[in-house]
Formats: structure tokens, sequence, C-alpha cells
């Protein structure tokens, strides 16, 4: 087994373990809560007859460890079992929500680095009026909730100027959506780069190839620049919850499809195997995104590239 | 080499930035070129609620909001106006046996399914099995019929349904959308389907549910059998329905003042009157049936199974001035449990408390509430005079929760020391079982006074499945609540529940609090709206003007 084989084993091994982690996580916190969960599922004008049979039928009535075990066997088997409320397969209802949740995730997180790579290439240690005013939109920005950011663009963009659907699928649907998320993120991704290339601007790197005759954009657009995006990369973790947070809040509001608005639903109503099916599928998503960034490391910082070498 | 380097055009995170700009502003482009995103006049109505069901199977599901869709897919056998009276539907006409446990319906012929099955009696008698059998986890529509025992099918055009006792309310249980008729062929073939796709006879036929986003319904043109009580024949004037599901208050307001919706539900009270100045815009509204918006007190438990606590509680709080000022004067104060538009209502209990502090004092004095602690607050024996209610903030509607606030504030002048809790659902859940609180809240919509029965006989404790939350055990209004669903006759029932209603307001079970209304905010291209007796919109006569 070469190095790279052995680090992607042991990397797939704490994968399966943490997503074990999960499992179990999900199970006794739905589990141990308070209250009856087929009560709760049911609702309270339920028959108390139709109750007792349900809670046969969903093995409520046998011991947690029964049950326990019962959950991991049909897991392993890649069976997440079906929906208790919509008595849909968890799986086919994952897939048809995760889409769009994705076109979501991906265009708010694209459109908020291609403006913070603009604002810092322009703003980096220069221009200190156009700085300043840079600085203050990434405040409002980050310290806006999204829900309230959402609201401001609906009542300009939607609601007065009808450029763009409160609710509505497609392209021109997702606009206000992916701005609304972007927006979130825009204020950190700036002022990490932002402070990645001030630093990089300080290197004797930049001065020599300032020295070599590289004109001032392309310094900052390829050698500063990637200096910067270390910084970005480390935070991607925290880049997708948030990500997949902002998703759940952005997605009631504007009403579009997505995973994050069943699990809330699936939550209230303890829907079991849809809680423990998202929160599967989101730890593999996180576990994935990891593993990309670990890869994208060593591809943006030689320094790694030499070390796993020696 | 480096100065192959240099001229290396910019980074491909650069590059993939442009490309993502110009792919952005170019979409912008298409939108600002594209057609007006409002509503165009196809003849299809957008309607956006607050919710979504969570299942349509109309047997399965007992929300207002599967009522409110399902009710353009599915027929019923009868249909009932807010007057009380029945109409023919599905059946033509229909026959009650001298003991009232049997009735007869005589079928319309030609009725056809939205998948082609012909509707005859076997489809009634399977919807009806469907609501009962355990298999399909009825959370509402097995209440319902729960007197149901079996159907007989006689010929294809009549059916003998058989119940285990009289049920003066079962025609009503009948008309709501909960007992639409299935297609028999769909409740066979299409058995682990039926909440993502609901088949029936109705004038609109189901297309698609994008969950969170929208349920599309689409005009199915041989509808010829509509109610005998709607204002038209034949299909819709409609050639669609769009229902969207959009939580938040402001963006539906948002999206009707935009004309991205024809029609809003649940508009905010505090818009109402904003609408009422426009002239693009329309307010409809409808007083819901059923139990109005009430606070129940706990008469088996705590300090409020002394009946003078419970009337100071109520003299205590100014409930004209408090229903006003959260409501913004939309909606009408209660004074019955039984809301004015239900059948059976009782005028006579209006006027039949007074605000009045001065009493509320002497009656906890009364009780032996005569300390005060250094809060200010009453003491008996050295414990303070605390009440405890508990909610579910997912759940509970923000008007009610000012509303809570409200109260709480007025009873404390009395010198109570009212704690309204926000409360996880699965825990309050418990609590509710065991009892262990002081006061609750709800309301309930049914065109049926027998809703009473559920939410004060002392056979519907919670842990019974009931709705008795002010956990009473009165044999004399169990005598008045059985008897009145055991008869037809409705002077009986009301004599009944006239005695009913009295009794709970004499005694201060609860507080009626205001009557809920149904506000629907519509642009004024639509035309045709009604309301069924349970308050929701419907969609049969509806038409879109060309405006």
């Amino acid at each position: 087994m070469t190095g790279k084989a052995r680090w992607l084993a042991a990397r797939l091994g704490n994968a399966v373990v943490v997503v074990f982690g999960v499992a179990t996580a999900s199970f006794l916190a739905v589990h141990l809560a308070p209250g009856d969960p087929v009560r709760t599922l049911l609702g309270p004008q339920a028959l108390t007859g139709t109750v007792e049979q349900v809670r046969h039928e969903l093995g409520y009535d046998q011991p947690l460890l029964t049950q326990y075990l019962r959950f991991l066997g049909s897991l392993l088997h890649g069976d997440l079992g079906t929906s208790y409320q919509l008595q849909e397969p968890v799986s086919r209802l994952i897939l048809s929500q995760i889409g769009s949740t994705a076109q979501l995730a991906v265009a708010g997180f694209v459109l908020a680095m291609a403006v913070a790579v603009g604002l810092a290439i322009a703003t980096s240690g220069r221009r200190p009026f156009w700085r300043r005013v840079s600085s203050l939109f990434e405040l409002i920005a980050t310290a806006s909730p999204t829900f309230w950011t959402g609201i401001v663009l609906l009542t300009i963009f939607s609601f007065h100027l009808n450029l763009f659907p409160a609710a509505g699928a497609g392209l021109r649907g997702l606009v206000l959506p992916a701005v609304t998320l972007a927006l979130s993120l825009v204020g950190v991704f700036t002022q990490m780069l932002r402070q990645g290339m001030e630093q990089a601007l300080d290197q004797p790197f930049t001065l020599s190839a300032r020295a070599r005759g590289v004109g001032e954009t392309s310094v900052r657009a390829t050698h500063a620049l990637r200096h910067a995006l270390i910084p970005v990369v480390t935070l991607s973790g925290w880049v997708v919850g948030n990500l997949l947070g902002g998703a759940v809040v952005v997605e009631t509001l504007f009403t579009r499809q997505g995973i994050g608005q069943i699990m809330a639903a699936a939550i209230a109503s303890r829907d079991l195997p849809v809680v423990t099916g998202v929160t599967i599928v989101s730890a593999v998503i996180f576990i994935v995104v990891n593993l990309v960034v670990d890869v994208v490391y060593h591809l943006v910082d030689p320094r790694l590239r030499t070390e796993g070498r020696a | 080499m480096n100065s192959e380097r240099h001229r290396r055009p910019p980074g491909r995170v650069i590059r993939l930035a442009a490309a993502a700009l110009t792919l952005l502003a170019s979409a912008g482009c298409g939108v600002l070129a594209g057609a007006d995103p409002a509503s165009a006049p196809d003849g299809v109505l957008t309607f956006a609620t607050n919710a979504q069901p969570e299942c349509l199977d109309p047997q399965v599901s007992p929300l207002d909001v599967t009522a409110l869709v399902d009710r353009s897919v599915f027929d019923s056998l009868v249909s009932m106006t807010p007057d009380g009276k029945f109409h023919p539907w599905l059946a033509t006409s229909w026959t009650v046996s001298p003991d009232q446990r049997t009735y007869t319906f005589h079928l319309r012929h030609g009725v056809v399914f939205h998948d082609s099955a012909p509707f005859d009696a076997s489809a009634v008698k399977a919807t009806l099995d469907h609501a009962v059998d355990p298999k399909t986890r009825s959370k509402y529509a097995a209440r319902l019929v729960r007197g149901y025992t079996g159907a007989t099918v006689l010929d294809a055009d009549t059916v003998q349904v058989a119940l285990s006792r009289p049920d003066a309310s079962f025609l009503q249980a009948l008309s709501t959308a909960y007992l639409g008729i299935q297609s028999p062929k769909s409740l066979s073939q299409n058995a682990n389907n039926l909440c993502e796709r609901p088949v029936g006879s109705g004038p609109l036929r189901f297309v698609s549910w994008d969950h969170n986003s929208k349920i599309t319904l689409t005009r199915y043109d041989a509808y010829d059998w509509g109610p005998a009580s709607a204002a038209h024949t034949g299909p819709t004037a409609l050639r669609g329905v769009v229902f969207r599901f959009v939580t938040d208050d402001s963006v539906r307001f948002g999206m009707l003042a935009s004309g991205q919706a024809d029609m809003v539900d649940f508009l905010p009270n505090s818009k109402v009157a904003t609408v009422r100045r426009s002239d693009a815009l329309h307010v409809y509204r409808a007083p819901a049936p059923g139990a109005v918006y009430q606070v129940y007190f706990n008469v088996s438990h705590g300090p409020l199974a002394d009946e003078r606590v419970r009337q100071a509680v109520r003299a205590s709080i100014d409930l004209d001035a408090l229903v006003k000022a959260v409501t913004f004067g939309q909606f009408q104060r209660a004074w019955s449990p039984l809301g004015p538009a239900t059948l059976g209502y009782d005028p006579q209990v209006v006027g039949s408390w007074q605000h009045d502090p001065a009493l509320a004092g002497r009656l906890l004095d009364e009780a032996g509430w005569t300390g005060r602690d250094a809060e200010g607050f009453r003491t008996k024996n050295g414990v303070r005079l605390s009440l405890l209610w508990p909610y579910s903030p997912r759940v509970e509607q923000p008007d009610r929760q000012v509303l809570a606030q409200g109260i709480q504030a007025e009873v404390k002048q009395a010198g109570i020391d009212l704690s309204f809790v926000p409360t996880d659902a699965g825990k309050l859940g418990d609590e509710v079982v065991k009892g262990n609180l002081d006061i609750f809240d709800n309301s309930f919509e049914r065109a049926e006074p027998d809703i009473l029965r559920y939410i004060y006989s002392s056979k519907e404790t919670p842990a019974n499945g009931g709705g008795n939350l002010s956990y009473i055990a009165s044999p004399e209004l169990d005598g008045w609540l059985d008897a009145a669903v055991a008869t037809s006759d409705p002077a009986t029932r009301a004599a009944a529940y006239g005695k009913a209603q009295q009794y709970l307001v004499q005694h201060a079970v609860a507080l009626p609090i205001w009557v809920p209304e149904h506000i629907v905010g519509a642009l004024s291209r639509v035309r045709g709206l009604s309301f069924s007796p349970e308050a929701q919109p419907l969609f049969y006569d509806v038409s879109l003007a060309s405006s």
C-alpha cells in the first residue's frame, strides 16, 4: 500500500466512524427527547387505538436497544427507511430535495467568492476611501440576519420593482435567494482575503515579482490572491455549515424546495427516519468537503506537498 | 521560464469568478427582458397560504391546509351550507332509519374519478373503510366517523352505512373534505402513495407537489357534478390553482400587493385596513365555526380548582380592550366557548360577566388568598398564587402570544403570578396528558356543536386522546353533550347545547377570548369567492376577470 492509499484508507475509516456516531446520536436525540413520539407524530386528535397500533408497527413498544439494533441493521443495508409523515422512502425524499439546496448553496458560494475576490483585489492596501466603504459594507452584510436581508431584498426587487419573483423556481427565482445567502458570507470572505493579500503584498516574493516587471493587477490576482486563499480554504467547514444553515432560512423565506425545510418539519413531528437520514447525508457531505479541502490544501500550499513526500 | 509565468493570464479562480459573474449578469438581463413576473392572465389562480400539508390523503391529515387543497380534488357525499342545511352532491338523496343508526345514500350516476375509475357504492364503502382502517394511521377522519361499523353495497347506486349509535354530527362529518370520496382504484393500486398522489372526482385534478414550495391543481374538464349548493354547474372557470406555501406574513402580503399572488390566506390583522383602502385589493372574511379561541382553566388541579379563583381571573381581565388591541380591532370578542356561526350557539351568555377588578379582589380574599409576598403577589399559607400556562412557540400564533402577555399583566394587578412558558412540543404533550398545568389555550374549527363534547366531555381526557383541557368531569355537562348528539331534532339539540354553554360560562370553566376569522386578501380580478361552512375558501365558483 502506498502512502497515499494508506492516507485515504485512514480517512475513509474515520468517515465510517463519524457516520456511525452521527447516526447513533440522532437516533438517541429523537428517542430520548421528552414526550410520546407516536402521539407527537399522529397529533392530538388521533384515536387511542390508532396510536397504539402505530406504536407497535413502528416498534416503539420494543426495548430501546432492540430498536437501535434494528435501526443499525437497516442502515447497514443502505436503507434509510420510510418517512412516517409522508409515507415515502427517505432516500427518494432527500434525492428530490437535495438538488435544490445544492443549487442554492453553490450559487450563493460562487457569488460571495466572486464579489469577495473583486473587492479584495480592488481595495487591499490601497484606495483608503473605497477600502473604508468596502469595510462598512462587509460589516453590514455580516451583521444582518439572513432573514432580514432577504425581506429587504424581496421588498425592493420583488414587491416594488417586480424584477424577480418572491417565490419561484428556475434561474430567475434563484437570484434573490442566492444573493441573500451570498451576503451572509461575503463580509467574512472579503475580510479574510484582504488581510491575507495585504500580508502577501508585504512579502519579498511580491517585491521580486514587481521587480520582474509584473503588472499590479497580475501581482494581486495571481501571486497575492493564491497566498490569501489558504485561510479561506481552512474555513471551508465553517462555510459548509453556514451554507446549509443559511439555506434553511432562505428556503423558508423564498418557499424553495430543499432538505433544510424537510428536516425542520421532520424534527417537529418526530419523523425519525427523515431526521436520521438527513443528518447522515449532511455528515457525509461534511466529510467529503473536508476530504476535498485536504486535497485542495496540497494543491494551493506547495509546502504541504514537499512535507508529504519527505 | 520566469518571463512565461508573467504572461500567464490571471489564475483559475479569477477566471471562474469572471465566468460566474457573466452568468449571473446574463441571467439578470434575461429577467429584465423576460415576461412580467406578475401572474399571467391565463386563468390559473395563485393562492399563497402559510403552511403546507404533511400528507394529501384526506383521511390521514388533520390539517386545515389539507382540507383547503383536497376540497377541490375530492367530492363529498353531501354538501353543507353555512346555514347548517345539507344539499345533494355525490349522493342525490338519503334516508335515515328511525333509530338513527342506518343511513341509506342514493348515489349520482355517471361520476368518473380523475383516474377514469367510475364512482359507485363501492367507492363510498372503500373510502369509509379506509378512514377507520388502523393501517391508514388517520389523525382526524377516523375520529369524525368514530361510530362507523360498516357499509353495505345494496346496488351500484345505493349504499347503506351503519353506525354503532345515533350521531347527529354524521352528515356534517361526511360533508367535510376529510371524508372526500377517493377513487377505489387509487386506494388499492396507489395504496403506498396516497399522501403524494390524491385521486378524487373533484373539479380540480392533482398535478404535482413540490415539497415546501407549491401544489399545482388543474381543471378537470369532465366535471359535471358540483354540489347543489354551488353557484354554477360544469367545470371550473379557472384553468387551475397553484397553492404556494409562504410562511412569512409580510412576504405573503407583499406577493398580493405586487400581484404575484391572486389571493393570500391569513392576511395579518395589521394589514386589513391597508387592503381595505386599496381599489386593487379586496378583503374576504368568514368567522370560523366550532370552538372559539379560548383559555381553559384546569378545574381539577391547583388554585383554579376553586371556582372563585377562576371567576377572579376572569373578572380581572379587560377582554374588550385586550382583544381590540391585539387584533387591531379585527376580531370579535367571544362570550361563549362556541362560535356565533355554529348551530346551537346561545346568545344568552353575551354580557354575562364584566371586567371588575374589585370583584376579583373580593373573590380572591374569600378564597383565602389574603397574604402578600415581597413582590406583591397574593399568598395563602405562605404559598404564592401562581399559575402555569405552557405553550409551544412553534405552534402558538404570534397574536395569541401577545394576548397571553396582556392577560399576564392584567392578572398581575389582581396579585396573581401567571407564567406563560415556552415549552418543547414533546414535553408539552406529556404535561398535557398528566394535567400538570393551570391554563391552556386553543381553538377548533368545526361546523358542528358536537366539538364541545371533544373539549368538555369527561370521556375526552387528553390521556384518552381527547381535548378536555379544563380536565372537567361533570355528569351534568356530559349528559347534555351526549343527549345533543343522540338526537337529530334541531330544537332539542340547541336546548342541550344552550345549557352546556351556560354551565361552562357560569362556572368559569374556560374564558372565551375571540371568534377566529379566516381573512383572505385577493386581487380585485378574483370573482365568485365563497367559504365552506368551516370557513375555508372554495375555488369551484371562482373566476378571474380579465383586467
